[in-house]
């Protein structure tokens, strides 16, 4: 065997060896000993904690009695239905699952029509849309509060509009539905982005066929298109449950304590050092999204749909002139384009007129002017804008160069593996179901502070250590695109290629992965947003204020005071911060375009 | 085949320096210098650890290093500003990692109970003893009986709202008057430091085994509770209720010729609660001399008006020089309250927690 050839042969395992390691000391490693603390007790197994936040009625509501009196149970049961089934608490668990569900809900119904449109059709600048629709994505909670003050606030834009035409005003902000709309807002992109990609990987010969077998257009939809893009919409529901279920800030900013999570209590308990309470909560909050994970991906296994290859569908156009006016199916969309704007447009549109408005609502460059000055300053301790600007650029271009063949490789385990490689991933996916606070609580204990071994006292911290905590995190959703649309691939591209002689790797990189490249090129759009818009392991890592990203700085900015107490420089950089992300994406997806076959 | 040695070592060296990577023999040293006092002319570098909003373009703390450089050329003041703030030095305390600072810049009464809760040897040390400018520290401020830590400015919660919306509360009980129903936003206090000062003023006026029920009837007043001061300010600025939990300073930030309408301080009760700011030095520093000259170099009378002006706070000693519009704007309550030492060690991460379980339990 030629040395290429033996190369060839050892790079995925080496590459999955690779991946493994990376993870485990970022990841998992960390992790463990912040999640030990919920078990272990002065060296010795406990399992005290867990019964206790269990038995506890303020976490787990009605859901207590299963832990602390189960013989108890059934007679509960009967007494509950005798006094006719009154409406029973759910604890802070239950709550927090409850605005999760609601918040998959309006992701899902807010998303799937944006997907439909991108996907089937065309209208100019949806290219760019398209690349545009993460933005949402990235953007610090702080300002996703200020967008929606000013846009659903009780003076806001929306109270504005609606007291011009008579009507109104709404109560929107501090409530549960303000908080479910934010998560739509930050989740929706993710429907969207997952959808859109697999509607357009729908091969259109396979519909042609249907409909030439005397298939009706719903039925052809149903048994060709539905089973291609259900995969990606369940992802896209799962992910946005598990993302909502651990929602921190956002909630506090727009809703009020009332509404509080489980992740705002072990924030508590992390920052009164009750590490205990805060480790069983967390493992807790972690075991509901890995089980619901893994259902999800048992169900993703059985699926059987042939994706790419194909050419996909025709695009209609959006806009036919007056006679738009006649669809019924485009009227429906523009309905939707007001919603989606509403939404969408609102808040990022407010928090761009914030930036450049003055307490008294006249308009300022001041906050510009800040961050001019900020970037001139040479005083020590000053986030400068640049700088962050582009240690943004260099970590995010890093996770994506790191997250990719990480993500594909762990999809290639998850399709390929057989018996327990859907369980495998499902471990593997924990980044996505870990809450923030813990991660960087345990890169601080072990990273940060050092460990011991062998007599020395090992630390890590700088732009390499931002990029691998970056890269674990992000991992996960190249593996969530890349692992559906891999699965779905007819077995034949493979089995020819390994035929005519390609070894496992060509035959991944030049087919398989070039048949399915628009899901690895929104994972890789994925993975540079998580890096950018990551906070809590930046802000350990990062080695002073020199290697500042753009979140770190906007958060410093938040802090300051020197314009008084208001967020205008915050609104200014966080303006900074869509333009640099969303010419990211955009180049990013032009970029990638090219490689697509 | 000797230059390749060297080349690989170098490379595995500079790719160490990339990755930030560092080893270093665990167990520092424990021999330590322990002077208070300086022969000659004070050198070194001096790690302050602080938080972030201290450092910067402008703050307090630039112009304190600055100053304290000019007087002292053979020092460089340094700043450190952890995410966790004084959590950081506690849990590194507990992970047998070394300190690495002098001292801690911004230290509340509940972190130093904290810190004294967590950890079997002490964190900061005795300061107070050996200062030269201790005795010109207010007395009223001073919250650590065991004089480690020493305040040098503070603020006194308050009430801003809009005159034009609303009276002034005058005691606690006129909040949960139809009157002010949904019109308070407060932070917090799991979070926040007013929020958490406004709660502990509640449990000095109602005691306690009361302050949980008058919280319950608050929230049902319609208090909106945010995650921190900023949130929870930007909301009052868009006028989402006329009344905010903040400081009494705030006519400060916007200056005599300003429309104060919406600025206006309100005393609950004529009462503010005052939230001191301390220093305090790490009982694991080899520099104490240099970290005492700093502390009282921080309470000289110039020095005092300029921190209290650039954090836009009070100054901590009875003689600093404040400029005068300062002084005009800066409101003080006719009475300070605050929880000592001894009253919040042990009570206050319970009162806490019992309070957020009964704000999210009604």
């Amino acid at each position: 065997m030629t040395p290429s050839r033996w190369a060839e042969r050892a790079a995925l395992p080496v590459a999955v060896a690779g991946t493994l390691l990376v993870i485990a000391v970022v990841f998992y490693y960390p992790v463990a000993t912040v999640f030990s603390e919920a078990v272990v007790d002065a060296g010795r197994l406990t399992l005290d904690p867990l019964l206790s936040v269990l038995g506890d009625p303020f976490y787990t509501g009605v859901a207590h009695h299963l832990f602390v009196d189960p013989a108890g149970v059934p007679a509960g049961v009967l007494a509950w239905v005798d006094a006719g089934a009154p409406s029973v608490g759910g604890g802070l668990f239950g709550f927090t699952a409850y605005q999760a569900a609601l918040s998959m809900l309006a992701s899902v119904a807010l998303g799937l029509p944006g997907a439909y449109i991108l996907a089937r059709y065309d209208f100019r600048g949806r290219e760019t849309v398209r690349s545009l629709t993460i933005v949402p994505f990235v953007l610090p909670s702080i300002l996703v509060a200020v967008g929606f003050l000013a846009m659903f606030g009780r003076t806001g834009a929306l109270n504005g509009l609606l007291g011009a035409v008579g009507l109104g005003p709404v109560e929107v902000v501090f409530s549960l539905e303000a908080i479910v709309i934010a998560h739509a807002f930050y989740n929706a992109p993710l429907v969207i982005r997952l959808v859109a990609t697999a509607w357009e990987s729908v091969d259109r010969r396979q519909v042609e066929s249907a409909r030439a077998m005397g298939a009706s257009p719903l039925r052809a939809f149903l048994d060709v298109v539905v089973p291609v893009i259900r995969p990606a919409l369940l992802t896209a529901a799962l992910l946005t449950f598990v993302f909502t279920f651990l929602s921190f800030p956002i909630v506090l900013a727009l809703g009020g304590l009332e509404l509080a999570t489980v992740e705002v209590w072990v924030y508590a308990r992390v920052q009164a050092l009750d590490l205990s309470e805060a480790a069983t909560l967390a493992t807790l909050e972690t075991l509901v999204s890995l089980v619901l994970m893994y259902l999800y991906l048992r169900y993703e296994g059985r699926q059987r749909a042939t994706t790419g290859g194909g050419r996909p569908l025709p695009r209609r156009p959006l806009t036919t002139g007056w006679a738009t006016l006649r669809s019924p199916v485009r009227l429906a969309l523009a309905g939707y384009g007001v919603v989606a704007a509403v939404v969408f447009l609102g808040p990022l549109v407010s928090l761009l007129l914030e930036s450049v408005t003055a307490p008294d609502g006249s308009l300022t460059t001041a906050y510009y002017e800040f961050l001019l000055a900020q970037q001139a300053s040479t005083a020590a301790g000053t986030a400068r804008p640049l700088p962050a600007v582009l240690n943004s650029l260099v970590y995010g271009a890093g996770t994506l160069l790191l997250a990719v063949p990480m993500g594909v490789v762990v999809a290639v385990v998850a399709t390929r593996g057989g018996r327990g490689s859907r369980l495998a991933e499902a471990v593997l996916s924990a980044p996505l179901a870990v809450s923030g606070i813990v991660v960087g609580l345990g890169l601080l204990q072990t990273v940060v502070f050092g460990t011991v071994l062998f007599g020395y006292r090992l630390t890590a911290a700088g732009p390499v250590a931002v990029v691998c905590a970056h890269a674990a995190a992000a991992y996960p959703f190249v593996t969530r695109n890349v692992a559906p649309a891999l699965g779905g691939l007819d077995s034949r591209y493979h089995d020819a290629a390994r035929s005519l002689g390609a070894s496992r790797l060509r035959a991944l990189l030049d087919v398989e992965l070039r048949l399915v490249a628009a899901a690895v090129l929104a994972g890789a759009a994925f993975a540079f947003a998580i890096s950018v818009g990551e906070f809590d392991s930046t802000v350990l890592l990062a080695e002073g204020t020199d290697s500042y990203t753009m979140p770190v700085a906007l958060e410093r900015y938040v802090g300051n005071r020197s314009l008084g107490p208001n967020l205008g420089p915050a609104t200014a950089m966080g303006t900074v911060l869509l333009a640099v992300t969303g010419l990211s994406f955009v180049a990013i997806d032009r970029l990638g375009g090219r490689w697509e076959p | 085949m000797r230059r390749r040695t060297f080349l690989r070592a170098a490379g595995a060296g500079s790719l160490a320096a990339l990755a930030g990577c560092a080893a270093t023999p665990a167990g520092d040293g424990t021999t330590r210098v322990s002077r208070e006092t300086i022969d000659g002319t004070p050198s070194g570098t001096l790690r302050v650890a602080t938080y972030e909003s201290f450092t910067g373009e402008g703050a307090a703390g630039t112009y304190l290093k600055s100053a304290f450089e000019e007087e002292y050329p053979g020092v460089t003041v340094e700043f450190t500003t952890p995410s966790n703030g004084v959590n950081q030095y506690i849990q590194r305390k507990q992970s047998d990692a070394s300190v690495d600072a002098d001292l801690y810049v911004g230290v509340n009464t509940d972190e130093l109970v904290r810190a004294d809760g967590q950890l079997e040897e002490p964190l900061f040390m005795r300061s107070r003893d050996v200062l030269d400018r201790a005795d010109a520290v207010k007395s009223d401020l001073e919250i650590d009986p065991e004089g480690r830590a020493v305040p040098y400015d503070t603020g006194y919660i308050s009430l801003v709202y809009d005159e034009s919306a609303i009276e002034a509360p005058e005691t606690f009980d006129d909040l949960l008057d139809p009157t002010y129903e949904d019109a308070l936003i407060t932070q917090n206090a799991q979070q926040s430091d007013p929020g958490q000062a406004f709660l502990l003023w509640t449990i000095d006026a109602k005691g306690e085994d009361g302050y949980l029920d008058y919280w319950e009837s608050l929230v049902d007043n319609g208090v909106t509770i945010l995650d921190d001061w900023q949130p929870a300010y930007n909301a009052y600025t868009n006028e989402e209720a006329p009344m905010v939990v903040s400081y009494s300073t705030d006519q400060v930030f916007y200056g005599a010729d300003a429309d104060l309408t919406r600025h206006q301080v309100g005393f609950i009760e004529d009462q503010g609660y005052a939230n001191p700011e301390t220093m305090a030095r790490f009982a694991d520093t080899d520099r104490p001399a240099l970290a005492r000259l700093f502390m009282d170099f921080v309470l000289q009378p110039d020095h005092q008006g300029q921190v209290a002006e650039r954090n836009v706070q009070f100054p901590a000693v009875t003689d600093a020089q404040l400029d005068e519009t300062f002084s005009e704007l800066a409101q003080e309550p006719p009475e300070a309250v605050t929880f000592t030492y001894d009253q919040l060690q042990g009570n206050v991460d319970e009162w806490t927690e019992a309070w957020a379980r009964r704000v999210v339990g009604s």
